[in-house]
Order: C-alpha cells, then structure tokens, then sequence
C-alpha cells in the first residue's frame, strides 16, 4: 500500500511538473559573481567534506559581498572554497584587490591570472606578482581586460604549493560578445546548459598540521592526496543546491541536468596539482576549447579540430570546455516505452500530435520528433529483455524503479525513492577509481551525476 | 587436505545460495538469448550475439609468482544447464574478464549471473556489466548501481546493446567501482566497422577495398586499414589490498597505490607467455597473452585502454616508428567537419578510462625483436621485482 502511495506522489508531482515546465524554457548557467570589481580577502575557513570531518582552508573571501547582486546569495566577509567564480564578458577591464587575513605563519598571499596580461600595484613586491602581506590592511590591486572568451582560473602565486592546497584557488568565466549563450565567438559554440567542474584534492595531514600551528612540519613533497572535490564539495554534497546555509563557505554546487537534445557545456578546470581523467557516462562528448582558446582551424571556422571521446584528463592549471548531448539514438528500444501511436501530453509541446508522426524511413532529417527529440527510428520498439525480479537485484537510490525515461515502478520498501521523476542518471567522475572516495570512506569524492529530465521537468 | 578445505569452502556458499536467501535456486539462472532455438545459447540469428558470464572470484598469478586474489568474470560455456553454473563457475573469474567482440549493426544479449564469491563468503556484493564509453547508453544497461538495479548473487541480468557505433571500448564491474576494479573486474571490448563488410572493389574516395581488409573505422577512404590487431589493457593491482581483501581486513582505499602494473592481467615477462598462466587452483584466469607479432611491412593495430584505479600510464616502443593515434575514445580523429585530428606521437599517455587506436606502420623497420614498455619507468616492475610491469615484445618476421 505504501509503495502505491508513492506512485502516486510521484506521478502527482511529476504532472505538476509537466505543467510548470510546458511554459517555462530555461537555461541552467554557472553559479558565480558577475561584476568588474572584486574585492577579495585572503581568510580562514573550514568546509565540510562528506567523509563527516571539518577541514581547515584558507580561501578568498568577497569583502563585502558580490557587487550589486540582487538577490543576494553570495556571503561576504566569509572564506570561500573555491574563490567566487568570477564571470565576466568580453572586453571588460576587470579590478580585483586583495587583503591578507591569514595567520602571519602563512606569509604573503597574492593572485595570478594565467592567460591574462595583469597589472599589478600596491602590496609588497613579490617573485610572480605584487602581494598582499597578512597585516589584514595593505591592498594589492590586480586590473587586466578580459579580451578572450573563454574559462580560467586564478590562484595563489605566492608558495603555491601550500597555499593553493590550502584552497587559493578560483575561476573565471569570460562570455563572448556573441552572447551568454555562446562558449566562444561561433554560432556552433551555442549551448543550452553550462556546469563548472573545478577539480581540486587535499592532503587532509597538511591542513591539519596548519591548524595545529605545526608549521616546521609541513611537507609539501611528500604530498599523497586523500580527497577530491569539485567546486569545493565532495559526493554527495556537491548535488545539494548552491549557497546552501549548512556548506556556507563551499557555495557551489555540480549538478548537471538537462532535456533530451539538449546541449551542454561543461567548463573543467584543473585546479589542484594531480591529473584526473574525467569520464562522462552516457555519450560521447566534443572537447571544442583548451585553455581559454576554441580548438579552431582559424579563418572564421568554429571548434573544427575538436575531439571526441568519453574520458578527458584535467591536467594541472589547464580548463577545457566540452560539449555533450544525449537523445538515446540507436538505442535499439524505446526509452519511453511506447508502443506507438501515443500522442504528446496535454500542456506539453505538440499537443494532441501523434508522437514521431512526420517520421519518413530513409530521411534522417525526419529522425526526431520536433518537439521532444525522440529518437524515431526507435519509437515503439519493445523493450529488448526481461528484468530479474525485484528480489534478485539491488535497486540504487536513483533508480526509479522503471528502465523508461520518465518510467515510474515499484519500489521496495525502505528505498530511497531520489529519482520521482523518472530521469536518466549518468555518472560523470574520475576514472582513477580511487578518487571517487572521500578520506578512505566510498563513495564520495570525485562523483557527480548528470540527470537526463524528461519533457515537462524544470530545471532551473 | 587443503584441496578438500578448497571444495567446502566452495560448497559453502553455494549450498547458501540454494537454501532460498534470495530465492535463488537453479531456476534463476536465466540465460536470455533470442533466437536460440535449441537452447545451445548461441542464436541461430547471425545478428544477434550472444554471451553467457559469471560475476565472481578467484585468483591470478603476478610476474613474480605471487598469487593475488581477487573478483571477476568468468566465461560461461556456451550451453551450459542452468542449474550448473554456480557449482561450476565458482573461483573461474578470468582476468582480464572475457573479451567482447562485435560487428557494427548486431545486437548483444549479455547476460551476467553473479556466482557469488567463494573465498569471502560474508560479503552480499551485487555487480553489473557497465559498458565503458558506450554512445546514447540508458541507465539500465549502464551497469551503474546507483540508477539501475544490479544482480544480487545467485540472479542472472541481462544487458543489451544494439552495436552502432564501430570502435576501441572496454567494460567493468560498476558496483563500488573503486574496489571491484581494483580486484580486477575488467575487459576489453571492440565494434567491428561496416566497412569491413563491403563488396570487393568499393571504391572508398579512391581507395580500393579488397574482401578481407580490415580497418578500425568507417573511415571512407581507407586510412584505419590494418593487417594484425592487438588488445594492450593497462592495469595494476595493489597488493596490499588484495592480500588485505582476503584476509577480510578493513580494505585501504586512501592508500591504495598499484605495485604490480601489468598488460591484460600480465606483467613482464608473462605478457609474452602465449599460454594461460595457471593459478594456485591450476586454472588459467589469465587467459590473454601481450605478444605482439607481425611480418615486417605489416601494419599493427594496437587497442589501447587503461582501466587502473590509480595510475596514468605512458608507453612507447623501440621500433622507431611513431604510434599513429587515429582514434580515441571510441571515435575517430576527425574533427566535426573532417579535419584530420590524428597524432604522430613517440610516447602516448593514456589515462584510466581512457581508449586509444594506435597503428604502427612497419614498413621499412628490420625484422627482429622490440619492446612495447612503460615510459614512466617506475611502472617497469612486478612488486619488487624489477624489469617486469608494462613491458612486452614486438616479434617482426620476414614475410
């Protein structure tokens, strides 16, 4: 009886979600600070990571918030892991300063902008760059111009093999004046989803050995990461939503959704000093940028030296931007369980039209229906095998309890029930295996899931 | 004596299975394969494919003549009796697991019976095939057990996958990933492109294509043509967590640091040993040698993937000739509007979760004796045992 009242719960929402997302088409974009001006702190923190223990970071800090955003959502005056995303658009002349609230253990602290041409002033002289020193006063000033599209990051250029350990470390995000909705400047860079993946590790034995002010002991080189984040956070925290009161100094979150046709832009940086190979389950996606640069021919072409595959390695201080879709083409089923001859839902787009109606045999621009991408070739094919008993398996927490996209089931009692809509989970994580661990405890880490919504799901 | 605790020890669990804790009993073994009409299961339709696997455990033999024990899967023989396969798949986990080959366009009924593992008779552990690089997969045949349901011991799953798209994959246990892969749960898998099937005399953008010739994509003008191919699985196993997983120990996942890197379950120089290498059971787990050989002139195709846990592997040989990188990632190295985006590399890095097609071009290179080895040197070892690892030969012969 429970389990039926689930189902219905379940199809209840569902359908409300059906209705509010028929009128609604949004674009899911990068949590971060968008403005020309950031004032950042060097401070102390400690974040949450998912294995139950409290980290000590040091981090930049927005001194007074993020300029003029309404409504407010980042915190000021506290230590953010990462630094705040900082977005800009293409051309802006860009001011940042920093302060340096650290302990006097921790020396100077400065910020490098990898791929722009900074000028720096105030603060101490230093070996990279003018420096903030940890008086909690003296400003250093760092002003460039964001003269290319594209994703980035900023770090600590003084000691960084502590400090960015430490969690000194950011990202920026350059829109091109094409649009926001373009990674870069060419019509084939659109996108209708972005996610950042800053990929960060931890020796958890050097952040304790600074909290306890055991200063001669830390040893950068034999450095042996336990821990993995992205965007700050370890799974599952990291599907948690942004700016979340409980993970105030871990802001951002990673959880990826889309529809089915969609395109998505996933922005990595590499953030921390190891390699991780990140796999996308699911498809195959394109690597279109490197560095900030679209892998171009030149010549007014887009993204044509673009690479395929479904595992890129981060390497250290290098972004990448890669595009990836998902429809279920020659699948061989019917991901919706049609038989054919259904027609699309009341309040949905097409509707009352018969599902994949102006399909042709033969003529692949006919191969999608035109208002939920279903694959046609594959409407109405049967499921292809008989599932176990619900006895004989394990059911994850995110299954619905149905192979169908949108698919509801039944569940066993005492599950999780995470999945009430039905959508496809594909998981996007290190490949070194190890890391999808957090501190010796599986899993956590280096996880995330990209949720396929079906038709009708909002996603904000 | 220690043969007959071996037997009780199998017997144990799976007079457990059969006792009904999860209703398992002879008659769930269920093996799904249409169009097999005589129950052989091998279907009487050329199209469709199918393959019979166990999920379990057993042992593997490393280069210096340590047994490690660890998971994987086992190849069930083709019309094997469902009531059967527990009792007889117990300690056959193969590794590398069996590899799956296909030809674009056929249809793949997997079916995988977890067999439950003898040697750690406390454990309930479920697995799952995932299909690692699969295009437009659904999470039900994903293999993820987070959004899919994965067999219990005892239960038989089948997965299925319509071969469209030609190229270098692998596939693995995704149920707790870090550890199942650590034990050893991997496979190589590969798509046949359609092109190999055309009529003789096609013109491919004035290539000519011959019956018989091969290539490792549709390519349309004959450039992934090559004569011998080869599978290079890069792996390692950390002794201390196997040797810790037997010992039903707290298993070391933060320290976890492979020392026994290897080529299809291998390390130099049994990567050139073409016979199974028997284990402690006098079974040949390690079913796959990672000789190489080949006429001179002849080009190599070598598949290329690493599945560690922990490592990044580079390679390169002494031939002296670059590896040609014509694909990665189960695709094509050509960019969206066909560019050409292959690599002339001298060494190449391939991360965990990564795939590569390599061809080596030998024309020109004397016969005689090379090496394919781990440039990352450190990866040059069994253990302690040093000169062995990623480390295997290339045989050229005179045609």
């Amino acid at each position: 009886m429970k389990h039926r009242l689930r189902i219905l719960q379940a199809v209840l929402i569902f359908g409300v979600m059906l209705f509010l997302g028929s009128v609604v088409i949004s674009h899911a974009m990068i949590d971060g600070c968008q403005s020309t001006s950031f004032n950042l702190v060097a401070k102390q923190g400690h974040i949450l990571t998912s294995d139950g223990d409290s980290m000590l970071m040091w981090g930049y800090a927005l001194e007074s918030g993020c300029p003029g955003e309404s409504p407010v959502k980042h915190p000021a005056g506290v230590m953010l892991y990462p630094g705040p995303t900082m977005i800009l658009n293409e051309g802006d002349t860009v001011t940042v300063t920093l302060k340096n609230e650290l302990p006097q253990q921790a020396g100077n602290v400065s910020i490098v902008f990898p791929g722009h041409k900074v000028t720096a002033s105030g603060g101490v002289p230093g070996l990279l760059t003018r420096e903030a020193p940890p008086d909690g006063a003296t400003t250093a000033t760092y002003v460039f111009t964001a003269t290319e599209p594209g994703t980035y990051l900023y770090r600590s250029g003084t000691r960084p093999d502590l400090q960015v350990e430490m969690g000194l470390v950011g990202a920026i995000i350059v829109r091109p004046s094409l649009g926001p909705l373009y990674a870069y400047n060419h019509l084939d860079t659109e996108f209708g989803h972005e996610y950042l993946y800053i990929i960060t590790e931890m020796d958890p034995s050097i952040h304790r050995q600074v909290e306890m002010g055991q200063w001669a002991f830390i040893d950068t080189t034999s450095y042996f990461a336990t821990n993995w984040f992205v965007n700050g956070r370890n799974f599952p925290d990291l599907m948690a939503d942004p700016f979340v009161p409980w993970l105030l100094t871990q802001p951002y979150n990673c959880q990826p959704r889309m529809h089915v046709g969609d395109k998505t832009l996933i922005r990595l940086v590499g953030a921390g000093r190891d390699l991780h190979p990140m796999h996308l389950h699911g498809n195959d996606f394109e690597t279109i940028a490197a560095d900030g640069r679209m892998l171009s021919s030149g010549g007014g072409a887009g993204p044509d030296l673009a690479w395929k595959a479904t595992t890129i390695r981060t390497i250290p201080g290098q972004t990448a931007d890669v595009m990836w879709s998902w429809t279920g083409e020659g699948i061989g089923w019917d991901i919706y369980g049609h038989s054919g001859g259904e027609v699309h839902p009341a309040g949905a787009p097409g509707e009352g039209i018969v599902i994949c109606n102006s399909y042709v045999p033969g003529n692949p621009t006919t191969y999608f229906d035109p208002y939920n991408n279903e694959y046609c070739p594959d409407h109405g094919v049967p499921f292809p095998v008989i599932l176990p008993p619900r006895d004989a398996v394990t059911y994850g927490a995110f299954y619905s309890g149905s192979p169908f996209l949108g698919g509801q089931g039944e569940l066993p009692p005492g599950h999780a029930g995470l999945n009430a809509a039905g959508g496809f989970f594909y998981m996007w994580h290190s490949h070194t295996e190890k890391e999808l661990t957090s501190n010796d405890i599986w899993p956590g880490g280096l996880v995330t899931f990209m949720i396929v919504e079906p038709a009708g799901v909002d996603i904000p | 004596m220690k043969k007959i605790l071996w037997r009780i020890m199998v017997t144990l669990p799976i007079l457990w299975l059969s006792l009904g804790v999860i209703t398992a009993n002879a008659d769930t073994v269920v093996v799904q394969c249409p169009g097999d009409t005589n129950g052989d299961g091998v279907s009487e339709d050329p199209n469709i494919v199918c393959m019979h696997i166990s999920g379990g455990d057993g042992f593997s033999r490393m280069g210096d003549g340590k047994d490690l024990y660890g998971f994987s899967f086992g190849l069930v023989p083709a019309g094997t009796a469902p009531g059967a396969v527990l009792a007889n798949m117990g300690l056959k986990a193969r590794f590398p697991a069996p590899t799956i080959v296909l030809k674009e366009g056929q249809e793949f009924y997997l079916t995988m019976t977890n067999v439950g593992m003898v040697m750690r008779p406390d454990l309930f552990d479920p697995h799952s095939v995932h299909w690692h690089g699969f295009p437009q997969a659904a999470p039900i045949f994903d293999g993820l057990p987070e959004p899919s349901p994965t067999a219990n011991m005892g239960a038989s799953y089948t997965y299925y996958y319509y071969a469209a798209v030609p190229g270098t994959y692998f596939w693995h246990c995704h149920v707790e990933a870090a550890e199942h892969m650590q034990m050893g749960m991997i496979g190589n898998a590969y798509i046949l492109p359609a092109q190999n099937e055309l009529p003789n005399g096609t013109d491919l953008n004035g290539f000519n294509h011959q019956t018989g010739y091969k290539y490792v994509y549709n390519d349309g003008d004959g450039s992934t043509k090559y004569d011998v191919e080869y599978l290079l699985q890069f792996t390692g196993f950390d002794s201390l967590f196997h040797e810790a997983h037997i010992a039903v120990q707290p298993l070391p996942f933060a320290a976890m640091h492979d020392n026994y890197p290897m080529i299809n379950g291998r390390g130099y120089p049994d990567t050139i040993n073409p016979d199974p290498i028997l284990n402690q059971e006098g079974f040949g787990a390690q079913h796959m040698s990672a000789l190489i050989s080949a006429e001179t002139g002849q080009k190599i195709l070598l598949r290329v993937s690493n599945v560690s846990t922990t490592h990044i592997y580079s390679f390169t040989t002494t031939l002296g000739v670059p590896l040609n990188v014509i694909g990665r990632g189960a695709a094509l190295l050509r960019g969206p509007t066909g560019k050409d985006t292959s690599m002339q590399l001298s060494v190449l890095t391939v991360g965990g979760g990564q795939m590569f097609d390599v061809i080596l071009d030998t024309t020109g290179v004397p016969a005689g004796t090379y090496f394919l080895y781990a440039r990352d040197m450190g990866n040059l070892s069994n253990g302690d045992e040093e000169r062995g690892g990623i480390m295997t030969e290339i045989v050229l012969t005179n045609p």
